[in-house]
């Protein structure tokens, strides 16, 4: 009876909201005037009211006006406000073009602007950034690079020196759902994790969301990485690239028909393997490391109400190796991932958007070993076909409705084996899995009053591991199959779960300039990396949720407070959160991940815990810009397999954690960034105790020899010395015109060379009868430059 | 290559002082039996030390009580009788304390094995073994290839893997004297089992050449699974560091104790690798 009353009060409530004056509806996109690009998140709204909206990730808005609106205003940071005289009050689509500043002009008309946003909307731990912005921070060897951008952000921790694998609010890596033009990208890494696979060049922008996650996202635990990489100019032809340390970039772009569709093609190339060949000894010279990866894009629009959007990515890391000692024994190793998609926009009506993509990614890893009388290749694979469509329902001005639906089709190939040894032949392989992955979300961002807004929605998401699969069955003793299996038969179902998971956050706003948001978030998992290394690895495997491995589950619950200052130029926020996580996955210390048909007898299953609070403060306009960053958490995991039961510090546990980054437009020649981090060392695990084992005595000496074995007992217990470290970089504008740009980025990373721990190993000192301890770390000062062109 | 060439180029390290608070105390045991080798007849019995403690030799234990005994398989039921017991002792302790050898004992193959040990203060580790049938070499041959001035020198062997689940452990000296005193004084060790070739003819090559004339010593030999799985992780635990390394605990197959009790079916070979 009580859920009764209680349903009936909601459907109450939300009727009375919908009861309105007359209104009339105004819809279009946001572009920019000179390329043609559509700009995400640009404000639009009514002068000297509260009602506005700002672009969707299309580009695209739409707005319910009062039927006495006469204006709209439209800004966008870097470029010249724009008001627009509405000449009758009726629904109509109308796309804007904003011109970009020069800088004479940005210092003029700087506090002009509005940008509340981060005030007034009901999203919260959400944070974007713009191409361009990653491509002016200091980075070693001069490569811009997205995943080492983000990691400035609180609550975002990098895994380290030499790793683009990023902890967002005490999760793993693989708990990131990163999306690149909606693709999924399964591994973000080049070259072992020094850079990412997002090629600066061909990025307009990207959004990271933290906590408060919106019902049309899921998939992933802790956060959404959406990278949204450019279009194209649709106005005139433009070359551009840059030449750095380790890569070289290039990138053309153009109409395919002038103001209604484009091309956007991107191209990178490592070179070290070429600039080292001439000085290696020849015997050697058939060793190489590269990367490439190229980048597509096309759109058209079609009509006022259609467009289509075609990426594509494409890249690849290869490891050539040959002995020096015996030319017979080679190796080949490569990675790479692929994606496509293909999205169309559909305008029905100015209250009624829809975008329908289809998706293809894959992501393989090849090994090829040969060594004379013999060989091995090794191929593993994980393959999705996506279909989605996302609509935005403009309902009302209170009300904006998202809902839609996600289906996707993945294959796990976990590995195939063939090769022989000598005169045998070997074949083996890992049985394929399949597994159907589906989601249907409604959401509405609910505006109850000039005060009080709700975003509240709802996410069912369904996962079903499906045959054809034969699963064997191990011995848990031996690690050996028993004979028997079960087989399942063609789109039969193996492990079948359908989850809900309500997502709520809400703003009230205090006063002009200040608000508090609160938002709950529940999230399940069904795909997880079999990794044992703490960071994310080309050889790493995605596994799916089965009968044993459960989905993994978080609840995240956070509140902040929000203030602006100075006309906000200024942005700050204080955001605390609380994320209990379950089902989390861990391996058996020692566990054999490589070609196990039984993978999961090496997992163990409990729980994990995190909180925090986080500080931000932002500058996002004038000549000085930047942000600090702080944040206090702490993230415990607990297995009753592991550390006797007892709960332990999360690998990337960092009590402490800031960052710092100050950018300075000197004049139109010179601009400087300077960027400043700190964390608490990770926690590590260490050995307490040695034992001496594999004894023998040598029979010429009488010497007993034997090595020493590690002890472990207690997880993660030990802290590594801290990391800070000081960056600067400085951009020289050589020339700067319509027609043509080029600039000199010149960067020092580790200003004051600090050492920081890449990781400890130990050596027994014979002489001193010993053991000692020897920390390793990476980069000291390492100054590098960058050019880059355009024209 | 490029990972290695940065970590080349830039990586630094320095020594750090660390403080690892005391730990507890642990046996380990380290027990090898064969059918073939006498001097690979041995128990040894140690004990952990702090892992910053300066002292580089082994933490000896004596005057335990050491007894192995060999078993019948009745019907599902492995049977060891007193009668069998036999002791071994620290007779070498002046020269090599906390090594127990009994100079008469020869293990069987197809034969179970009860290992039984006593320390001191009264504390008991036992631990079971099963030497399984030795396997028989099909062919042998080396060769030599010409290296600039150099001449290297590679051996192939083959044998039959069986229909059944077998476990192998390698080991290879190469020196002149073919004394086997101890696993600890081979150059190289391989432990694998047969879940790629099974039921086949098992090739095995070193590809890491010799030098002419080298005298290579190969130990051959099948040990059961539980023993197999101890020497595995024993592998992964002895190569264990590096920036990407977790901590490996070995998987022991005696109760009581680290460590492991593992009874060799040997197969022996010698190649003097010159014409």
């Amino acid at each position: 009876m009580l859920q009764r009353v209680v349903f009936l009060c909601i459907v109450f409530v939300w009727q009375i909201s919908f009861g309105f004056a007359q209104n009339f509806s105004i819809a279009g996109y946001v572009k920019d005037s000179t390329t043609g690009e559509t700009l995400i998140g640009a404000a639009v709204r009514v002068p000297n009211t509260n009602i506005g909206t700002t672009t969707n990730v299309y580009g695209f808005f739409s707005l319910s006006l009062p039927f006495q609106s006469k204006q709209l205003l439209i800004s966008y940071v870097g470029y010249k406000t724009k008001t627009i005289n509405l000449q009758v009050s009726k629904a109509q689509n109308i796309n804007i073009s904003l011109a970009p500043l020069n800088l004479e002009v940005k210092e003029v008309v700087i506090n002009a602007e509005r940008q509340d946003k981060n005030v007034r909307s009901s999203e919260m731990s959400r944070i974007e950034l713009s191409g361009e912005k990653i491509k002016s921070l200091p980075v070693i060897f001069g490569e811009p690079d997205v995943l080492k951008a983000i990691t400035l952000l609180p609550g975002i921790k990098s895994g380290g020196e030499a790793s683009t694998g990023f902890y967002v609010r005490g999760g793993g890596p693989d708990q990131n759902l990163i999306l690149m033009d909606e693709a999924v990208v399964y591994n973000p890494s080049h070259l072992f994790g020094f850079l990412s696979v997002f090629n600066s060049d061909a990025v307009k922008n990207i959004e990271v969301i933290k906590g408060g996650m919106p019902a049309n996202y899921g998939g992933r635990l802790s956060s959404i990485l959406n990278v949204n990489m450019r279009e194209g100019n649709n106005q005139d032809f433009k070359y551009s690239g840059g030449v750095g340390l380790i890569s070289t970039r290039l990138s053309a772009e153009g109409p395919i028909e002038k103001g209604k569709s484009s091309f956007l093609i991107s191209g990178r190339r490592t070179y070290v393997d070429y600039l080292a060949r001439p000085f290696l000894p020849e015997r050697i010279q058939g060793n190489s490391y590269y990367f490439y990866d190229l980048n597509l894009k096309l759109n058209f629009i079609l009509s006022e109400k259609d467009r289509i959007f075609v990426s594509g990515y494409f890249g690849r890391d290869i490891l050539d190796y040959q002995s020096e000692v015996n030319p017979d024994v080679q190796f080949n190793f490569g990675w790479g991932n692929s994606t496509g998609t293909l999205r169309w926009n559909h305008v029905f009506n100015p209250k009624l958007f829809v975008n329908t993509s289809v998706i293809f990614n894959r992501y393989e890893l090849f090994n090829d070993f040969f060594f004379g009388s013999g060989g091995f290749k090794i191929r593993s694979s994980l393959l999705d076909w996506n279909l989605k469509q996302d609509y935005s329902w403009f309902a009302h001005p209170k009300h904006q409705i998202k809902f839609g639906w996600n289906y996707t089709f993945h294959t796990f190939q976990p590995g195939i084996l063939s090769g022989n040894l000598g005169s045998t032949n070997i074949e083996d392989q890992i049985n394929k899995q399949y597994a159907h992955e589906g989601a249907w979300y409604i959401t509405d961002e609910w505006q109850i009053n000039h005060r009080f807004s709700l975003n509240y929605g709802l996410r069912a998401v369904a996962f079903n591991l499906v045959g054809p699969y034969t699963q064997a069955q191990f011995d848990n003793d031996t690690q050996l199959p028993t004979g028997e299996s079960k087989v399942y038969a063609k789109g039969e179902s193996i492990a079948f779960y359908p989850r809900l998971e309500p997502r709520i956050s809400g703003t009230f706003v205090i006063n002009d300039v200040s608000s508090v948001k609160a938002s709950f978030t529940q999230t399940y998992q069904f795909l997880h990396l079999a990794t044992t290394s703490g960071a994310q690895f080309p050889i790493d495997l995605w596994v799916p949720s089965s009968t044993l491995v459960q989905p993994q589950l978080a609840y995240q619950y956070a509140t902040g407070y929000f203030r602006n200052f100075k006309q906000n130029a200024y942005e700050s926020s204080v955001e605390v959160y609380y994320k209990p996580m379950y089902n989390q996955i861990e391996f058996k210390p020692g566990a054999n991940l490589f070609f196990n048909q039984n993978l999961e007898n090496e997992m163990v299953f409990g729980q994990g815990l995190s909180y925090g609070a986080e500080f931000f403060l932002r500058k996002k306009t004038g000549q000085f810009t930047g942000w600090v960053g702080y944040t206090w958490s702490r993230t415990t995991r607990q297995f009753d397999e592991l550390n006797n039961g007892e709960a332990y510090f999360f690998r990337y546990d960092r009590t402490h954690d800031m960052s710092l980054l100050l950018s300075y437009q000197f004049n139109k020649k010179w601009s400087g960034n300077m960027v400043f981090v700190y964390g608490t060392g990770n926690a590590t695990t260490l050995p307490d105790s040695r034992y001496a084992y594999r004894f023998g005595i040598d029979p010429g000496t009488g010497a007993p020899e034997y090595i020493f074995i590690d002890r472990y007992n207690k997880v993660n217990s030990f802290r590594l010395p801290a990391y800070h470290r000081l960056d600067i970089s400085a951009t020289y504008i050589v020339k700067q015109t319509a027609k043509f740009e080029s600039s000199w980025n010149f960067s020092i990373y580790n200003v004051y060379n600090r050492a920081n721990p890449y990781f400890i190993y130990f050596l027994p000192d014979i002489e001193k009868n010993q053991v000692k301890a020897y920390m390793v770390y990476l980069f000291p000062i390492v100054p590098s430059v960058q050019w880059n062109f355009r024209f | 290559m490029l990972l290695l060439a940065m970590l080349t180029l830039f990586a630094c390290e320095k020594e750090i002082e660390i403080d690892i608070p005391p730990s507890e105390e642990a046996i380990v045991v380290e027990a090898s039996i064969n059918q073939l080798v006498g001097t690979l007849n041995y128990v040894i019995i140690s004990k952990t030390v702090d892992y910053f403690k300066p002292d580089l030799s082994i933490n000896s234990v004596r005057g335990a009580k050491v007894f192995i005994t060999e078993g019948e398989i009745v019907g599902k039921d492995t049977v060891f009788s007193v009668l069998n017991r036999q002791a071994f002792v620290d007779i070498l302790d002046s020269l090599a304390p906390g090594v127990y050898v009994n100079p008469f004992f020869m293990a069987k193959s197809e034969k179970p094995y009860l290992l039984e040990i006593e320390l001191k203060d009264g504390r008991k580790i036992n631990g079971t073994t099963y030497i399984p049938k030795p396997m028989v070499l099909d062919s042998t041959h080396y060769w030599f290839e010409q290296v600039g001035e150099d001449t290297n020198a590679y051996f192939y062997m083959q044998w039959f893997d069986g229909p059944q689940q077998d476990n192998y452990r390698f080991a290879m000296l190469n020196r002149y004297d073919s004394i086997f005193t101890g696993w600890g004084i081979a150059d190289r060790f391989y432990t694998f089992d047969d879940e790629l070739i099974n039921n086949q003819v098992r090739p095995f090559q070193m590809l890491n050449p010799f030098k002419y004339g080298d005298t290579v010593h190969v130990y051959l030999s099948k040990i059961s699974r539980p023993e197999y799985l101890f020497w595995d992780s024993f592998r992964n635990a002895a190569g264990n560091g590096g920036p990407f390394a977790t901590p490996v605990s070995v998987k022991s197959n005696v109760s009581g104790a680290i460590g492991s009790f593992t009874g060799y079916a040997l197969t022996y070979k010698k190649f003097i690798l010159r014409n």
